[in-house]
């Protein structure tokens, strides 16, 4: 007995060595090429580097100033709002459908999972492109459809709230089945007693779905909709494919505006402090995951 | 319980077509872009139906001819090693983190997270300016470096949650029969985890796959990846839109047999449980 525990004595200290060694080359690398970056993004925020005309090496708060009374960044922060809100919603909500839907069908149609999973294997430029075809008039099936009843289909992407509307189906469009397959590994985890026992007790379907099924996606359901909304704060491809932050600069939501100010107007460090502020609403929800996830496995 | 009453029926339609709504919605844009990948750039702005017949392959042969393939090797170059590195790296670090006693552990999970929720330009910006100064502007270098910033943090995350799920008596066993760590590691948790290692790795491929923000930032024509020379069709007076239909389906191709693989597994690395 004292052998052993002697020997698992030693062994924990060497062990924890081990782990250690297993775990710097990760830190090291995390520490080059993530935290290097990120330190020199806030340290750009707060200076005065300009791609063209270099810097005068003077730090201080004066892009963060700037920001407040920006109107353009007004702007892109209420683009952004619409996106994500419209765009995380339809998500969750087509997701869900989806998956309820193919729960009930799921023993008979192995080829339907499949099948919803390809518009999340589009790569988002070639997405943004066929949705840009798709709201282009001279060429899209849609305006050529509705032409023969005389219907003539608006241009969307030259106003404001039907460039959003493009971008919000792109992104729609690739994004549901994420939503779907957490939804539906959440329903399967789900026992099916439960639904019977409704059904006994009278409920219909709907009123089962709405106070038992829906309860108890709640977890997931919040999963889903952080890491949507936090991958939505990051639109690129959609913007910069479908609508160049147009007609106008009306679709230019924050993370494209700060690239907008960093590599077209050259203006680095004013791009670096959007950025920062951007960075540090990711921050914030992600910290709330983080601790939702340990609550949730404790 | 066989009810057919004409209100069951109702619902049962209401929900069928509700169904196939949705199918429509996910299916028809593929068909779509199927659609004009074979249309004759002649016929490309008549509708289908006028002209169903003015098909052709010539569009996927056009394209072999354009840069488009370099990118596509390029994609394949840059994507495919800082998933190996990331791989290489991280895997250790994950069972480390997932059956270690070490400290700072929710830090670690925090700081994994923030990686991957971190707006890419931020990181883009410095790396563009270090770039333009060390001479990586261009460079699989860079591009590598740049992409090992997506994958790493979600190969450590990922292999965690797996690492997990191991039961701790499979490595006790294994030490107690005098192997080293290093060997329980390999010979007895990796092959056990192997499923999850596999998802991690096709998962960071397509994150890699998927950027356009840093290729487009910095790389310029030489080391370009294929989702910003989609872009080269387009040009200041037209778009070719049988070569974008074509190049999209030339994306996409390589993604699908992961993702059949992997779809089961996106779900536990993204929400899994991470023992802290």
């Amino acid at each position: 007995m004292t052998l052993t525990s002697t020997k698992r004595l030693g062994a924990t200290y060497e062990l924890q060595r081990g782990y250690r060694r297993m775990i710097y080359p990760a830190v090291i690398a995390v520490g080059i090429f993530a935290i290097v970056p990120l330190a020199g993004m806030f340290a750009l925020a707060f200076s005065d580097y300009h791609l063209l005309r270099g810097t005068n090496w003077q730090f201080g708060f004066k892009n963060f100033a700037r920001l407040l009374s920006d109107q353009r960044l007004m702007n892109s922060i209420y683009v952004m709002s619409i996106l994500s809100f419209f765009g995380v919603a339809t998500q969750v909500i087509i997701g869900t459908a989806v998956a309820v839907g193919l729960q009930k069908i799921v023993g008979r149609w192995r080829f339907g999972r499949i099948l919803f999973l390809v518009p999340y294997a589009v790569p988002h430029v070639a997405v943004a492109l066929i949705w840009l075809s798709l709201f282009t008039p001279t060429l899209s099936p849609i305006n050529a459809f509705f032409d023969l009843f005389g219907i003539t289909v608006p241009s969307f992407l030259t106003t404001q709230g039907g460039a959003m509307f493009a971008i919000v189906m792109a992104d729609t469009w690739t994004n549901f089945p994420f939503a779907m397959l957490i939804i539906l590994a959440a329903l399967q985890g789900i026992s099916p007693d439960l639904d019977e026992a409704a059904a006994i007790d009278g409920a219909t379907r709907v009123k089962t779905f709405f106070f038992i099924t829906l309860p108890l996606l709640m977890p997931a359901l919040l999963m889903v909709t952080l890491f949507r909304f936090i991958d939505s704060l990051k639109h690129f491809p959609m913007i910069f494919v479908i609508t160049k932050g147009g007609p106008g600069r009306s679709t230019q939501a924050t993370n494209f505006y700060a690239y907008v100010q960093t590599f077209q107007n050259s203006n680095v460090a004013y791009g670096a402090a959007i950025a920062v502020t951007l960075f540090l609403m990711a921050a914030l929800i992600s910290f709330y995951v983080a601790r939702l996830n340990q609550r949730v496995s404790q | 319980m066989i009810d057919k009453s004409p209100e069951y029926r109702f619902k049962k339609a209401l929900g069928v077509s509700m169904m196939l709504l949705l199918v429509a919605f996910a299916a028809l844009p593929t068909l779509w872009a199927l659609i004009l990948s074979v249309r004759s750039p002649s016929a490309v702005f008549e509708p289908i139906w006028e002209s169903p017949l003015a098909l052709t392959l010539e569009n996927f042969f056009n394209i072999t001819r354009s840069d488009f393939p370099k990118a596509l090797l390029n994609s394949f170059i840059t994507a495919g090693s800082a998933t190996v590195l990331a791989m290489i790296i991280g895997v250790p670090a994950g069972f480390a983190l997932a059956k270690s006693r070490v400290s700072g552990k929710f830090i670690a999970s925090w700081v994994l997270l923030l990686l991957r929720m971190a707006p890419p330009v931020g990181f883009v910006i410095p790396l563009f300016l270090l770039y333009v100064n060390a001479g990586l502007i261009d460079t699989y270098l860079g591009l590598i470096v740049a992409y090992m910033t997506l994958t790493l943090p979600l190969v450590v995350w990922s292999m965690w949650n797996s690492f997990a799920q191991v039961p701790d008596e499979l490595i006790e066993a294994a030490l107690m029969d005098d192997a080293t760590l290093t060997q329980a590691f390999l010979l007895i948790v990796l092959p056990a985890a192997r499923p999850g290692a596999v998802a991690a790795a096709i998962l960071a491929f397509l994150v890699a796959w998927n950027d356009f923000f840093f290729s487009l930032i910095i790389t310029r024509s030489s080391t370009t990846t294929a989702p910003v020379a989609v872009m080269n069709f387009i040009s200041f007076d037209s778009v070719d839109w049988a070569s974008i239909a074509v190049a999209s389906i030339a994306l996409t191709l390589p993604i699908l047999p992961l993702m059949a693989i992997a779809n089961r597994y996106i779900v536990q690395s993204l929400s899994g449980a991470v023992k802290g």
